[in-house]
């Protein structure tokens, strides 16, 4: 096959494969601009014939935006509190060496694999116990415990890659060890920072399940559950559902595009020698 | 910067194992304030691992460490007064060449005023020649400048010990001289206690006052250049330095009517009558020689051997030939202007005072020389 056939091939399996991924969301982003007359009309149309704002207005009107700070401030502090303690949790483990140390990253793999959803309810016992359920603090707390040994990973990882000597050179200068570490080690890890950060905020941004066990208040919920307000237990209010799906998705779509690559580079960091 | 000299060291029985290998048995070594001493020896002798235990990198399984008149065995490296150059220069890639060599000054135990720091790097940036570079990260320099930066930043506190760790070994051959010169010059200026390590045995000859040649994690000898040229303890040392392996022959020593000759397979030399041979008589031993000890065509009382010549290669204002006598080889120089050929048989003379010899189970010296070793 000549090359423009082949490069047209790729770009059109390309294309295909975009397509079907984007599809619904770009469906979803027609949908939340319809009319509530046009979404329930059939057959459907793929492009609203007269675009509003309608939706929008009206889920801001009824309290969204609330829940759109609880969940950044959630995520926000989930990303302060787990990038701080991994930060501290994986120095050790990517440089000194100790009795245990290959315990503990085991370990750390094997909490990693354990699903979320199995962990609810004896973690809605441990909150309920210490009185911090229907608290941003119980959650925080929890969506960093479940996030913490993915971030120590990855930035344990980053550790390793980045060249020994320049933390001996900082010793040597007259560096301790902490200062070392913030000198000279964090700001080299920033790629492994970043990443361990967008692991962390995709997370605590979408989740639905802990944050609807633990929250039962109103004024406390995060944005995910109330979206999930606007699926009635009488019918569905497409609009509104959709319009706030979008506004969910928007700043971790905005992330990713941004960060992507430090994204992979978080993935495979450690795995290959650069 | 000083005109303090710099602190004394002394290693007293450091060992350090991994697992069952021996990185470092038992050193013991002093070094005096102001000298400039290498650690020699080919890699995973040990003597990465002396300097690392002096800068507190390691810690030694067993012994003491002394910088100046304290123990620093059980001190951490930021304490221990000590500036090192890396291989790898080790320069801080998110700051400037200016926030590179400020570093040091602004740890907490050394806070300076800021334009006290400023000065002081000004200064030497401008001794090293580096003062237009400043502003630039150490990626956008030259390698030659980025091992002027970290030497920069090794110089700047005007520490009492420099150690350097094969500082020169990333840099092209013309620089690697010029920096050795500018090295030396450096040292002679500051005074500094200066350990320095490499595999380089002409680095190691042009800068130091002494010289610890390792082997297998063992402290083979320790002594001037020359010292170590003329007097090398083992066959190790003696075939490890000089620009080109010695020429060794196995054999033994012989009387062939009434005089000594060396004896290895087809070859016998015979060996000037002066010499101390006759305690020899019998035993196995090594025969060896400099490729600047082979003269070729000169009488008088030395031995000499007639060899073939296998190989010649052209090395700038000389000649280095191989000739082959019975199964040993010999390597030698001559001049540019003598005709050598492949195939052409070379009278070669080994003059007594470039013999050496050696006990060929021990490797330790006999001869060295010409004269005979302390206790053979």
């Amino acid at each position: 096959m000549p090359r423009s056939a082949r490069l047209l091939m790729r770009a059109l399996v390309s294309l295909a494969i975009a397509g079907a991924a984007l599809f619904p969301i770009l469906f979803g982003l027609a949908t939340s601009l319809k009319p509530s007359a046009e979404i329930a009309a059939y057959p459907p149309t793929l492009l609203p014939a007269a675009p509003t704002l309608a939706h929008y207005r009206e889920i801001f009107a009824s309290g969204t935006l609330g829940y759109v700070w609880n969940s950044l401030f959630v995520s926000v502090a989930t990303v302060v509190l787990c990038l701080g303690v991994g930060a501290l949790a994986a120095y050790p483990l990517a440089r000194f060496r100790f009795r245990g140390k290959s315990a503990i990253m085991v370990l750390i793999v094997v909490v990693m694999s354990v699903p979320v959803a199995s962990l609810l309810i004896p973690t809605y016992t441990l909150v309920a116990d210490v009185g911090l359920v229907n608290t941003h603090l119980g959650l925080i707390l929890v969506y960093s415990a479940y996030q913490l040994p993915i971030v120590i990973w990855i930035l344990a990882a980053y550790y390793q890659s980045l060249p020994e000597e320049l933390e001996w050179s900082a010793l040597i200068d007259g560096y301790s060890r902490l200062e070392t570490l913030w000198k000279i080690v964090l700001p080299l890890a920033r790629p492994g920072m970043i990443a361990a950060t967008l692991f962390v905020v995709t997370f605590a941004w979408n989740d639905f399940v802990v944050a609807v066990t633990l929250l039962s208040s109103e004024e406390k919920r995060t944005l995910p559950i109330g979206i999930y307000n606007f699926l009635g237990f009488y019918g569905r209010e497409w609009g509104p559902l959709l319009a706030s799906a979008m506004v969910a998705t928007l700043p971790i779509l905005v992330l990713f595009v941004f960060l992507q690559r430090y994204f992979l580079a978080g993935m495979t960091g450690g795995s290959v020698k650069g | 910067m000083t005109t303090e000299v710099g602190a004394p060291i002394e290693f007293r029985g450091v060992s350090k194992h991994y697992g069952q290998t021996v990185a470092l048995a038992s050193l013991d070594l002093r070094i005096e304030a102001g000298e400039f001493v290498s650690l020699l020896g080919p890699s995973g002798s040990g003597k990465t691992t002396t300097l690392n235990i002096l800068a507190g990198l390691l810690a030694p399984d067993a012994g003491t460490v002394t910088i100046g008149d304290c123990d620093v065995t059980h001190v951490g490296p930021d304490r221990r007064d000590i500036a090192m150059v890396f291989q790898s220069y080790a320069l801080y890639p998110h700051m400037t060449i200016a926030e590179n060599l400020a570093f040091p000054l602004r740890a907490r135990r050394r806070r300076q005023p800021a334009d006290a720091i400023a000065t002081k790097v000004r200064a030497v940036a401008d001794t090293l020649g580096i003062g237009h570079l400043l502003e630039r990260y150490p990626r956008e320099v030259s390698g030659g400048q980025q091992q002027r930066v970290a030497l920069g930043r090794a110089m700047v506190r005007d520490p009492k010990v420099f150690l350097l760790d094969e500082p020169l070994s990333n840099l092209d051959a013309r620089l690697r001289l010029r920096m050795r010169h500018d090295l030396k010059a450096l040292h002679q200026r500051l005074r500094s206690t200066a350990v320095y390590v490499t595999h380089d045995q002409g680095e190691a000859m042009s800068l130091s006052d002494r010289i610890a040649i390792y082997r297998s994690g063992v402290l083979q000898q320790f002594a001037s250049p020359i010292e170590i040229d003329r007097r090398p303890v083992n066959s190790f040392v003696a075939n490890f330095m000089g620009e080109r392996e010695m020429n060794m022959v196995t054999g033994e020593i012989a009387e062939d009517a009434g005089r000594a000759v060396f004896r290895g397979g087809a070859l016998t030399i015979a060996l000037d009558p002066a010499g101390p041979w006759t305690r020899l008589l019998g035993r196995k031993v090594t025969l060896g020689i400099r490729p600047e000890g082979v003269r070729v065509g000169e009488a008088g009382e030395s031995a000499t051997v007639d060899a073939r010549v296998r190989l010649i290669e052209h090395a700038g204002a000389e000649q280095i030939f191989f000739a082959e006598a019975g199964a040993a080889e010999f390597c030698g120089r001559v001049a540019t202007d003598v005709a050598v050929r492949a195939g052409d048989t070379l009278r070669l003379t080994l003059p007594r005072r470039e013999l050496y010899l050696f006990d060929t189970d021990s490797g330790a010296t006999l001869v060295h020389a010409g004269e005979p070793a302390g206790s053979p």
